[in-house]
């Protein structure tokens, strides 16, 4: 596992844990970014554009930094 | 459905088309664009349906019942029947993007709990098509039990298809908590309402277990509307249900999201079909290069750059065209009425006033053009991820910028959109700092005083001197927005900062019809909004700067030399004595006793600036003079002195002004009710105002010394 920010662009992971604030977990689970979601990274410049399903989400760095994935 | 009257209640993500399914129900012209999060407020319209007269209302789009934001909590508040003590609706129409189904069907999972009658509208079906999605409605009814219609909301015959299935829908709510198949999570919903809710709250009976799971899932009460009573205890029964959680290995912040997509996974997977291909598409590839770190920037800039040259050059015949046609009808109705008082007033008070502001509706309508455009093609929340990191350094917020950029063409509806922004302290800084946008009232003025003092000189091919000095005056709007936010960010305290997190829409071409008529709609609202005042206050204006007369000997006798008859009458009018009352106040930041009258009056609005001088310039030249303002203020002299009233210091001194001050009263009285309170205007007002004093006065002192 890794955290979302260390991945590169076009890589397809899978979610694995989400630890940031509660408020932000509730967040990114309604928009779809939950445990065991698989996705693609759009972009990753610092802040990543990480696509779930068929919701891009753009997401800043410190958010990113908590999310851990592993490769699909 | 029963033939009696109903409130229908259109609820879903943001960005799914409610806005498009209300306005074709309702035939009414609801805002719609490619972003999320434009419709924050209730609207309210009617449709017949079934033969019967309906009311409509459309909620700002939420991804769940869980609110942060002001806009997901009116959506919320509408449902329960706890929005300004308002029924809830007889009916949801749960209108959902048929693309991206599952995601969508949070929401609509939460709505199932509300014991409310609930159709699922799967919307934008000519989409889905494209991509090879297929839905067996049949199925996903049954699976979810509620109705099912397909629709694509841009298609008329759709429309009336939806409108026959609700009149003949079988209406009755659904059972709640369908997706519930934890123990645990059932007994520690069981033990919060019963142990807390019930007993110590005026939460309505249906919306208990919705409050329940977000109490357990957030275990505080920051964002608590409703009334209740022992807090401290509250809490004591979340932490004894948190644990009944926790000791089953469930985490209490996840476990109801992770049963709610169970439950969809359930539903959806025998009823869809889909096209498995996960290549980048054309969004994808170009999000790419729109959201680079380096690229991005330079993207937005330049499009910004491209906007407000393309204003000033596009706009230039249709304005010349406009200019004539006043022109001409002023010289009409001079030579058909008889001379006079009527005469006077409709020549230089009413057609002048008003002409010299419809002149600058072209500019106007291409503003909102590109405005809009950007809003259709779903750039504007990449401008937003954008500039995340840049505005969060000044004390802002990723999502501040959509509210700013609106503010180019209005603050009203930018304060509004800042309803958006989930923490208190980036909406309360981005509402304060908005004004200093340049909205499209301050593009009059702008426009005069740059076509008047600053050469058309090319510059690089495309650009000009006056084009580039119109972008600046937005970059100085801008730039006087950042600082401002970051001063600012040292009063407030900073609390939890809300990180970034926001859905991009895929790109799509704007729907032109849709921006023909909003452009139609803002450049109509210009006219009429301007010309009610415009005509009113030239009106009062002609009267002040017309009377009272004087007679040749007096003339004779007191006028400078050189001074004509017309200037020594102005100056001694009503609204000339007045105007010298408050000359020695203005007077360091350049401005004489005509800028200062136009200043007064354009504190109801800042385009009355123009028609003020339009007024004034009319009577104070003679019958023969048939010269646009322009040329008026270029060759406007002091009677005393003989020298040029405007310089390029004068001009630049009276843009930093207008680009600084509050002048709008609308702005006031928007602030005043998004926050709820006197305070903020008040002190918008002054800081503003004082600003603006300071810096014009600085602009003029130190270019009339260069």
């Amino acid at each position: 596992m890794y955290p979302l920010n260390l991945t590169k662009e076009g890589e397809e992971v899978v979610v694995k844990c989400i630890n940031c604030h509660c408020e932000d977990v509730c967040r990114l689970n309604e928009l779809g970014c939950i445990e065991g979601a698989k996705g693609v990274i759009i972009s990753n410049q610092k802040n990543v554009i990480f696509k779930v399903g068929e919701t891009r989400l753009a997401i800043n760095s410190d958010i990113a930094k908590s999310i851990l994935v592993s490769s699909n | 459905m029963e033939q009696t009257p109903k409130t229908i209640a259109l609820v879903g993500n943001p960005n799914t088309g409610k806005s498009t399914v209300f306005n074709a129900l309702t035939g009414l012209r609801q805002k719609i664009a490619n972003y999320p999060g434009i419709t924050v407020e209730r609207k309210v319209g009617t449709s017949i349906i079934g033969g019967v007269l309906h009311q409509i209302i459309d909620l700002p789009g939420a991804y769940s019942l869980n609110y942060k934001k002001l806009d997901e909590r009116i959506a919320y508040q509408a449902l329960i029947g706890s929005y300004e003590h308002e029924e809830k609706p007889d009916l949801v129409l749960a209108v959902v993007d048929v693309t991206n189904l599952d995601r969508n069907l949070f929401l609509v999972s939460q709505l199932l709990d509300l014991e409310i009658p609930v159709i699922l509208v799967l919307n934008m079906m000519d989409v889905a098509e494209q991509k090879q999605i297929t839905i067996n409605e049949q199925i996903l009814s049954e699976n979810l039990g509620i109705p099912v219609i397909s629709i694509s909301a841009k298609k008329r015959e759709d429309i009336e298809r939806l409108k026959q299935f609700v009149a003949k829908a079988e209406l009755s709510p659904p059972s709640p908590l369908a997706w519930l198949d934890s123990f645990q999570l059932r007994q520690a919903l069981g033990k919060v309402k019963k142990e807390w809710i019930q007993p110590h709250t005026n939460i309505p009976e249906s919306a208990q277990h919705t409050e329940a799971l977000r109490l357990i899932s957030e275990g505080n009460f920051e964002y608590v509307f409703y009334t209740f009573e022992e807090q401290e205890k509250g809490l004591k029964v979340i932490e004894q249900a948190r644990e009944i959680l926790e000791q089953a290995g469930e985490n209490p912040m996840a476990t109801e999201v992770l049963q709610r997509y169970d439950f969809i996974d359930r539903c959806t997977k025998d009823a869809t079909q889909q096209n498995t291909d996960t290549s980048l598409s054309i969004t994808d590839r170009i999000d790419s290069v729109v959201t680079h770190k380096v690229f991005g920037p330079i993207i937005f800039t330049s499009i910004l750059l491209l906007m407000f040259q393309a204003i000033f050059s596009w706009a230039t015949p249709f304005m010349d065209f406009i200019d004539l046609i006043f022109i001409e009808t002023g010289n009409w109705v001079a030579n058909a009425l008889p001379p006079g008082i009527l005469n006077d007033l409709l020549v230089e008070g009413v057609i002048a006033g008003l002409g010299g502001v419809v002149i600058f509706l072209p500019q106007i309508v291409f503003l909102f053009f590109f405005i809009y455009i950007l809003e259709g093609t779903g750039y504007m929340a990449r401008a937003a991820f954008v500039m995340d990191g840049f505005m969060t350094k000044v004390g802002l917020h990723g999502r501040s910028v959509v509210p700013l950029m609106s503010g180019f063409a209005c603050a009203i509806p930018g304060i509004m959109a800042a309803r958006t922004i989930e923490n208190w302290r980036d909406r309360i800084i981005t509402i304060m700092v908005l004004p200093f946008m340049a909205c499209s009232a301050r593009l009059p003025v702008y426009a005069l005083l740059i076509a008047a003092f600053i050469p058309a000189t090319p510059v690089l091919g495309i650009f000009t001197y006056q084009g580039i000095t119109f972008f600046g005056l937005y970059i100085f709007g801008i730039v006087m927005a950042l600082l401002a936010a970051a001063v600012m960010k040292w009063f407030f305290p900073s609390g939890q900062q809300t990180p970034f997190i926001m859905e991009l829409p895929a790109y799509k071409l704007p729907k032109w019809d849709v921006v023909f008529k909003n452009v139609a709609d803002r450049g109509w609202i210009f006219v009429k909004e301007a010309g009610k005042i415009i005509v009113a206050i030239s009106i009062v204006l002609w009267f002040l700067a017309s009377f009272p007369g004087v007679d040749q000997q007096e003339y004779d006798q007191n006028a400078y030399e050189g001074e004509t008859i017309e200037s020594y009458q102005l100056r001694n009018s009503f609204a000339g004595k007045f105007g010298q009352i408050i000359e020695p106040t203005i007077e360091p930041l350049g401005f004489d006793w005509k800028i200062g009258i136009g200043l007064l009056t354009s504190f109801a609005a800042r385009e009355v600036m123009v028609g003020t001088l339009n007024t004034i310039y009319s009577i104070e030249g003679s019958d023969e003079d048939i010269v646009t303002l322009k040329e008026k203020l270029i060759n406007d002299t002091d009677p005393e002195t003989g020298q040029p009233i405007y310089s390029i210091a004068t001009a630049l001194s009276l843009m930093v002004f207008f680009a600084l001050a509050m002048q709008c009263m609308s702005t006031i009285a928007i602030v005043r009710r998004e926050t709820n309170s006197w305070k903020w205007p008040t002190a918008m007002f002054v800081y503003m105002s004082a600003l603006a004093y300071v810096c014009s006065l600085i602009t003029f002192q130190v270019g009339s010394n260069l």
